[in-house]
């Protein structure tokens, strides 16, 4: 009985490996469409940005190949020590890390730069899935709540020294699985509401950060609202149909860094409201196939795998859409797959191999598994 | 190893329907942008992307009576260069420096100056332009561009005016009917990125310019020609400080000649016409003397219109019924009015004579008398009746208004200064539209050059309408002063200007200007033909004549020739029989 949970018993959720492929390579597509002036004009290869890409997406279904093969609990037996290399990664960005654009977010190796941020939302997501499969007593007291949290705390800390953004992240992840490992709502609410009371007072200490609220309600007063600014023209512009591929005016130098955080605005410039409400649907269905996959898991594990991974992957679709169409205000955060970045895109497959190696061991198994 | 229950699954899938619920609020918040504000943020977007360069519309030409261009465009050349695009720096500075006689380290400034483009000179000839475009050089320019050109120079320089540098009207009739002129400026709408650099891809979008409309007026060139040669022969016969000439038709106000020598030269407008060099001065100082220069003292100044304002006297006098042709007046050569005595021209004094001898001899006294027996009120009535009170509406900019007393400040003496022409002054086209108004049957009209706005091709066509106004005299009134001038020019002080074959109707002037000791005279002559009915109504005015002043012996003169060669010219016959009917 022991041996046939170690078997690959179930088959992989083709959906999910089908919805995968088709944004990394949708992602790819669009990426050289935004990058290529860029590309061009700083260093005079239209494909420069899709080069480093690719290799990094080639890297990443390699690792998401990998992944899927091997049982997830081997990977979760092993969360400890992914933490603890993602705490000692973080660290050493704050000590040796390459700053670019003005932040210092990445290792330098060799010719390749990696950004241990990336990894450690995985990381604290193996990480939590071990740590809550572990605890003995019950998962619904406020002390669970708070000791878990507390675990996240030196990974928060170092993250978010230098990257406010991915901490937030990684603290939504947390709040999510450990809203889906207790069985009540009303500390949640409780907890929501003094998030927000924490938020408020977080926002008025410091006066640039109200600035940034005032930026959203008026961007085109403000000069820090260009970015803004440009990316509502972008994606005004597009109107029903949009320009057509390729075919983005903002991307050439108005919307700064387009290949970034704000990619979003040029797909809506060159497909329109079709093709962006699209890769909305794209998304959700992405997010549904994950929660089902969580739904299905034989184990708690597998659950809380999948459900942490909905969570980053929903966390930083919903964001990121949120401030390109400047329904919140700014924030740095990267749309899955689609934005530039070599890691993100790596450990995002690695992340989605996991979710296939989850999906092998369907619940069907339970009957004899009892 | 745990298991999953139910709660977790429950819970799993509260997030993801936490998380559609936020994607299809954000489809929602995509519908506004995309959809409902879509347009908002097109046009911005486009004015972002789009530069904007202009086209020079083509200026409408003006032309005269006959279609004769008055005012043309030519073409010429803008050089520029492109910093960027140069690659033989030198090789262009030599170029420019010697096409264009520009120090070559001028030049070399503006060549070696960091600029996306700079101007080395506009107004270039097209030739040299040419010469300049097939040399090849690249980062030069050579933008083709219209400038204003007038082809006869001085001819009417006040009336037509210039225009400036971007070609808008300066002066004149450049500026009046500058709507008219100018045309739509063209656009040529180039894409470019947010260096600014053009994308080829997307090509440009031309807004073709469209030419402005041709001003046609009444005005004619041969007889501005003819008006202006006669102006300028008296002026120097009598070496005066300026003439000016002013004819028009009495009965629709349009003006056939309206000449001020001396004139300047409009393809170089800020030459100075006395030859006094404009870079001796200061900026201040010559500005001064080209505004004076520019102006025109047919409207623009005003004068104190002397004695032919006495036909303004009569009519009113007629009008009102205060004073018939056979009323009998006795000049001693002065008259009293209060305590004031009030001399005539003649200080010996026209003795005995009727209301029709006193207009012949131009006798001081005879409209002084006429005056006071209108009274201040009833003068100031008619003034105002006639039309004088108000500017004539002349299509040319900066018309100076009529200066007069106060009614309340006009007593007995002032009245009877007035009622001769003097103390108070007018415009030259007001006192000749005034009298237009008097001798035509009593419409006052908008005296104009204006007479129809055309396309290049003469398809289409606008007349220009002008006001008028019926009824300032009676036909009857209008009538006498017909007659009664017209013995001034067959019996009377104008004799000088009778034309054998043409029944001429006038009124001569002698006025001193102010102040009186400096013995500056204007002397001057209103003249019109056919005297019973009139279709053409001339002013000579001669500022500062030396020797001879008297307008009936210098400015009747000029207008007997103008008369002479222009009644003809306009197909206007001599009512010959008549004449010899009435010399036998």
């Amino acid at each position: 009985m022991k041996k046939s949970i170690r078997e690959r018993t179930g088959k992989q959720d083709v959906l999910l490996l089908i919805l995968v492929l088709f944004l990394t390579a949708f992602g790819l597509v669009i990426l050289y469409s935004v990058s290529s002036y860029n590309g061009s004009v700083r260093f005079h290869d239209a494909a420069y940005y899709l080069k480093k890409q690719l290799f990094a997406t080639a890297l990443g279904l390699g690792v998401m190949y990998a992944a899927s093969r091997i049982d997830y609990h081997a990977m979760v037996a092993l969360a400890p020590a992914v933490y603890l290399v993602s705490i000692l990664l973080s660290i050493a960005v704050l000590l040796v890390g390459k700053e670019i654009n003005g932040s210092k977010r990445w290792l330098a190796l060799g010719p390749f730069s990696f950004q241990p941020s990336e990894f450690s939302k995985l990381a604290v997501i193996l990480f939590l899935a071990w740590q809550i499969d572990r605890s003995r007593k019950k998962t619904s007291g406020f002390w669970f709540m708070c000791r878990t949290m507390a675990t996240l705390l030196p990974i928060v800390g170092l993250v978010g020294s230098n990257n406010l953004s991915t901490a937030v992240i990684i603290l939504g992840i947390g709040v999510v699985l450990i809203f889906v490992s207790s069985p009540g709502y009303v500390q949640f609410i409780g907890m929501g509401t003094a998030g927000i009371g924490f938020v408020a007072v977080f926002l008025a200490a410091e006066s640039y950060r109200l600035e940034r609220l005032a930026i959203w309600r008026n961007p085109e007063k403000y000069e820090k609202g260009f970015q803004t600014i440009q990316g509502l023209y972008a994606i005004g512009s597009g109107g029903l149909f949009g320009r057509g591929f390729g075919s983005s005016l903002q991307k050439l130098g108005f919307v700064p860094e387009a290949q970034n955080d704000m990619i979003y605005s040029i797909i809506c410039e060159e497909l329109g409201l079709v093709g962006a409400a699209a890769l909305i649907f794209v998304f959700g269905m992405l997010l549904w196939r994950l929660s089902v996959i969580s739904m299905h898991s034989r184990d708690l594990q597998g659950t809380l795998i999948c459900a942490g991974i909905m969570a980053h992957m929903a966390i930083q679709v919903i964001l990121n859409i949120s401030v390109v169409t400047n329904t919140i205000p700014n924030t740095g955060i990267t749309l899955p797959f689609i934005s530039y970045g070599g890691t993100s895109v790596m450990f995002l497959l690695a992340e989605m191999g996991m979710a296939l190696s989850v999906s092998c061991h369907r619940k069907t198994e339970l009957a004899y598994d009892k | 190893m745990k298991k999953n229950m139910t709660f977790h699954k429950k819970k799993v899938w509260v997030v993801f329907l936490m998380c559609a619920g936020m994607l299809l609020g954000l489809m929602g918040r995509l519908v506004w942008l995309m959809g409902f504000r879509s347009d908002h943020y097109y046009e911005k977007a486009e004015e972002l992307h789009e530069r904007e360069r202009d086209i020079k519309a083509a200026r409408g030409r003006i032309l005269d009576a006959n279609g004769k261009v008055l005012a043309d465009n030519k073409t010429v050349c803008t050089v520029s260069v492109i910093h960027s695009q140069i690659k033989e720096p030198e090789k262009v500075i030599r170029l420019l420096s010697a096409e264009l006689g520009i120090s070559e380290e001028n030049i070399r400034k503006k060549v070696e100056k960091i600029s996306s483009i700079e101007r080395i000179r506009t107004n270039v000839d097209k030739e040299t332009g040419d010469i300049i475009r097939r040399a090849g050089l690249e980062g030069v320019k050579v933008d083709e561009d219209y400038k204003r050109y007038y082809p006869y120079d001085t001819l009417a320089s006040r009336v037509l005016g210039f225009t400036g540098g971007d070609n808008q009207g300066i002066i004149g009739l450049e500026v009046e009917y500058e709507d008219v002129l100018s045309g739509t400026p063209g656009k040529i709408l180039t894409t470019t990125d947010a260096r600014g650099v053009e994308i080829d891809e997307i090509g440009e979008s031309r807004m073709e310019p469209e030419k402005g409309d041709d001003l046609r007026l009444s005005l004619d060139i041969s007889i501005q020609e003819f008006v202006q040669q006669a102006a300028l022969k008296v002026m120097e016969e009598k070496q005066a400080e300026r003439v000016s000439v002013l004819l028009m038709n009495p009965q629709n106000g349009e003006i056939y000649a309206c000449v001020n020598v001396p004139e300047f030269n409009l393809n170089d407008p800020f030459v100075l016409n006395t030859g006094e060099d404009v870079s001796s001065m200061n900026t201040q100082k010559a500005q001064e003397r080209l505004n004076q220069m520019w102006r025109n003292p047919c409207l623009n100044d005003t004068y104190e219109p002397g004695s032919t304002f006495k036909i303004i006297t009569m009519a009113a006098g007629l009008q009102e019924g205060v004073v018939s042709l056979e009323d009998h007046f006795y000049c001693p050569g002065y008259k009293l009015v209060d305590d004031r005595r009030i001399h005539c021209a003649n200080r010996r004094g026209h003795g005995s004579q009727n209301f029709v001898e006193g207009a012949q001899n131009s006798c001081n006294p005879v409209f002084i008398e006429v005056g006071l027996r209108l009274g201040v009120q009833k003068y100031y009535q008619y003034f105002r009746q006639f039309g004088l009170m108000e500017k004539t509406g002349i299509d040319l900019p900066g018309e100076a208004g009529t200066i007069m007393h106060k009614m309340e400040n006009m007593g007995n003496v002032e009245l009877a200064t007035v009622a001769f022409g003097q103390s108070f002054q007018i415009t030259p086209i007001q006192l000749a539209a005034t009298v237009s108004s008097l001798i035509n049957g009593g419409n006052r009209v908008t005296p104009h050059f204006g007479v129809a706005v055309q396309s290049e091709d003469g398809n289409s066509v606008k007349e220009l309408l002008y006001s008028s106004k019926t009824g300032i005299v009676s036909e009857d009134v209008s009538k006498k002063v017909r007659d009664i001038l017209e013995t001034v020019v067959s019996q009377g002080s104008g004799r000088n200007a009778s034309v054998p074959g043409y029944s001429i109707g006038g009124k001569t002037a002698t006025s001193q200007t102010l102040p009186r000791s400096a013995n500056r005279y204007i002397s001057s002559f209103l003249g019109f033909a056919p005297a019973d009915e009139p279709r053409m109504l001339a002013l000579c005015i001669i500022h500062d004549p030396k020797g001879i002043y008297y307008g009936g012996t210098i400015a009747a003169p000029v207008v007997r020739s103008i008369f002479e060669n222009v009644l003809p010219y306009l197909g206007i016959k001599k009512t010959a029989v008549k004449t010899r009917e009435d010399n036998s």
